[in-house]
């Protein structure tokens, strides 16, 4: 009698344990898509050490360890030819995705084509090669330009009683977000002849070479209205010459960047007076969607690239300002 | 057949001829900015290109020695942002400027002592155990002591780098002062101190002057700490003004391009062995109206680097033409 009520409870305990199993089971496989756990992921960035590439990567990080696919890193640190060869043994380790991040618009376009023929899907982030691939997440450059040029144009040009004289600050004169942002600034100031671009030289990225570029300019065009720098680090250099030189409250001095926590500060300090952020925290999560997709065969109908493009942000002093603009690593 | 005439003639005036040459081209240079350039002839633009070559000229007195003494450092500018960016990080800290600068001040002491261990002791060439210090001192920071960052970044309100920023007088601030300074300091060591003369002696004739019994090794030690010394003050002045400590500086080698182009066109042969402060000047005159004049005239930064190449080609074919090699200079192993 004993024995066979404790036989039932057991066929009941285990019938129990058998559905609690398969529930569990089902909802494991609607939470993490099994097919593309182990699969292998490689990002070749221009440089790690970077607000910007470590704030992509640490959302990169955090889709691999929920979907269970490998995250590869391979930091060439600012050296283009190191670029090139990590890229080639990337291609050769084939990968079921290769997220590049181009220095220029030529320097990679041959190996991105070389690994999409090799069934390899790329994605390229933030700066665009002038070779189409499987998917790009970035900045729209044009509108950075053309938004930052028609403010400045706002500020300094006709009825503002400035002089006009504006200062560009690229990073280097091939990179894809200067070449864009220049074309469309470049394209609002020819409809302003009242704007003079009075320089128009890279930096090389670096802020001590635009703060010397910088107190150059402002000695010949002491009346400058406004600088536009290609990216918030370099520009903070040029707006050290500018408080310098004492002239904070009558040079503009304008950015773009990834809009981490030192670009506020930098914009309390009154270093900047405006960044058109690209949020490179919010870039990490597109970019790490985006490849989550890939891996499960996403791809355009049409066979175009697929494209996120980041909302901007404009982190500008005032009364607009708050601290919440920028994100912290 | 040695013709000791040649060797008698040799005079301090003729490795002059180049130095004379590019202060000629320097003048002429001035002239035709100032006709082309509006506002290059006033004293504002003055002050601005003295202010930009103030690291300019402190590096190039650390890299005159090291040449006189017949060596090299290709590790000065690794130094220099490894000089700031330790200072920077002590008075990120807390620490108060003085301390900071002391602590920095010694361990840039040791990187100069181990520079000159290698090429006294070990016997390396210059050149090559300088290349090596510079990749381990640059790699030794991002990854150990930065944890893979590039740039840091200076608090401009913080006293120290206030200071270092300030202006004492009005127009002289404390970069000009520092780069005076240095100027004098350097001055004073090669003509009136003992391991001075020295060094122009191990630059003229190394054998001769190890033969004479000269202490060649212990000169040699003074010479590289003098470098980092120099490498440091140079990158207490470039990080104050710009507010970051950019380790980009090292790997994208202009700046050393720019010292040795300094050196080299102020008439301080390579070999070593002569020249003085007066050379650094007309050197960096030349370069500092050069980059001035060019961004004035907004030439792109790689119009710029061409022209500067072109220069330093121009100025290496006058000094083997004005400098010969002969018996009394030609050694193995030279540059």
């Amino acid at each position: 009698m004993l024995n066979r009520t404790l036989g039932k409870l057991r066929s009941v305990l285990a019938a129990a344990l058998v559905v609690t199993f398969a529930i569990s089971a089902a909802i494991s496989q609607a939470q993490a898509n099994p097919s593309i756990a182990g699969k292998k992921v490689i990002f070749v960035p221009i440089s790690m050490g970077i607000s910007l590439t470590e704030g992509w990567v640490r959302r990169m990080k955090e889709h691999a360890a929920i979907y269970g696919y490998t995250l590869d890193i391979r930091d060439p640190a600012f050296n283009t030819q190191a670029m090139t060869e990590l890229l080639a043994k990337a291609i050769s380790e084939k990968p079921d995705v290769l997220v590049v991040h181009n220095p220029t618009v030529q320097l990679l376009s041959r190996q991105i084509k070389q690994a999409e023929a090799a069934g390899i899907k790329v994605l390229q982030i933030n700066l665009q090669s002038n070779q189409q691939s499987s998917a790009f997440v970035g900045a729209n450059w044009e509108r950075i330009g053309r938004e930052i040029a028609q403010d400045i144009v706002k500020s300094c040009g006709d009825g503002s009683g400035k002089s006009g004289k504006v200062a560009i600050i690229p990073g280097q004169l091939t990179a894809a977000d200067s070449v864009m942002m220049n074309d469309a600034a470049f394209k609002v100031f020819k409809e302003h002849p009242e704007i003079k671009v009075v320089s128009n030289q890279a930096s090389d990225w670096e802020p001590e070479k635009a703060r010397q570029i910088t107190a150059t300019v402002l000695q010949q065009n002491p009346d400058l209205c406004a600088i536009f720098g290609h990216w918030d680090v370099h520009t903070m250099g040029a707006g050290a010459a500018v408080k310098d030189a004492g002239l904070q409250d009558k040079v503009l001095v304008y950015a773009t960047g990834g809009g981490d926590n030192v670009t506020c500060k930098a914009v309390e300090d009154g270093v900047l007076d405006g960044v058109w952020s690209y949020d490179a925290d919010g870039q990490g999560r597109d970019a790490a969607t985006l490849i989550d997709l890939l891996l499960q065969g996403a791809k355009s109908e049409d066979g175009k690239m697929l494209s996120i493009e980041s909302p901007m942000k404009i982190i500008k002093a005032g009364s607009d300002y708050s601290p919440s603009q920028c994100w912290k690593m | 057949m040695i013709n000791p005439a040649t060797i008698y003639r040799r005079g301090e005036n003729r490795t002059n001829i180049l130095g004379t040459v590019v202060l000629v081209a320097t003048l002429l240079l001035i002239v035709l900015f100032a006709v082309k350039i509006d506002g290059f002839a006033t004293l504002g633009n003055l002050r601005v290109i003295v202010s930009n070559s103030a690291s300019l000229v402190i590096l190039s007195c650390g890299m005159a020695v090291v040449i006189i003494s017949r060596g090299l450092d290709l590790s000065l500018i690794a130094q220099m942002v490894a000089g700031a960016a330790t200072f920077s990080i002590l008075i990120n800290a807390g620490l108060n400027g003085l301390t900071a600068f002391a602590l920095t001040m010694s361990a840039m002491v040791l990187i100069g002592l181990l520079n000159a261990l290698l090429i006294a002791y070990a016997e390396i060439p210059a050149m090559l155990a300088t290349l090596a210090s510079a990749m381990a001192i640059t790699g030794f920071f991002r990854f150990a002591i930065l944890r893979g960052e590039y740039l840091l970044l200076l608090d401009k309100s913080n006293p120290a780098v206030a200071l270092l920023s300030s202006n004492l007088l009005p127009g002289i601030s404390v970069p000009l002062l520092l780069m005076a300074s240095i100027l004098i300091v350097t001055w004073g060591l090669l003509h009136y101190s003992v391991p001075g003369r020295i060094t122009y002696a191990m630059g003229d004739n190394f054998q001769a002057a190890r033969l004479t019994g000269l202490p060649v090794r212990t000169t040699t030690l003074a010479v590289y700490v003098f470098a980092a010394f120099t490498a440091f003050i140079a990158g207490l002045v470039v990080s104050s003004a710009s507010g970051t400590v950019d380790f980009r500086t090292v790997t994208n080698g202009s700046l050393l391009f720019d010292v040795i182009l300094v050196v080299v066109l102020g008439g301080i042969p390579l070999r070593g062995g002569r020249g003085g402060v007066g050379n650094i000047l007309v050197g960096v005159a030349l370069i500092a109206v050069l980059r001035n004049g060019m961004t004035l005239l907004d030439f792109s930064t790689q119009i710029q680097d061409v022209l500067k190449g072109l220069v330093l080609i121009t100025a290496i074919v006058a000094d083997r033409f004005i400098n010969p090699r002969d018996m009394e200079t030609d050694t193995v192993g030279d540059l």
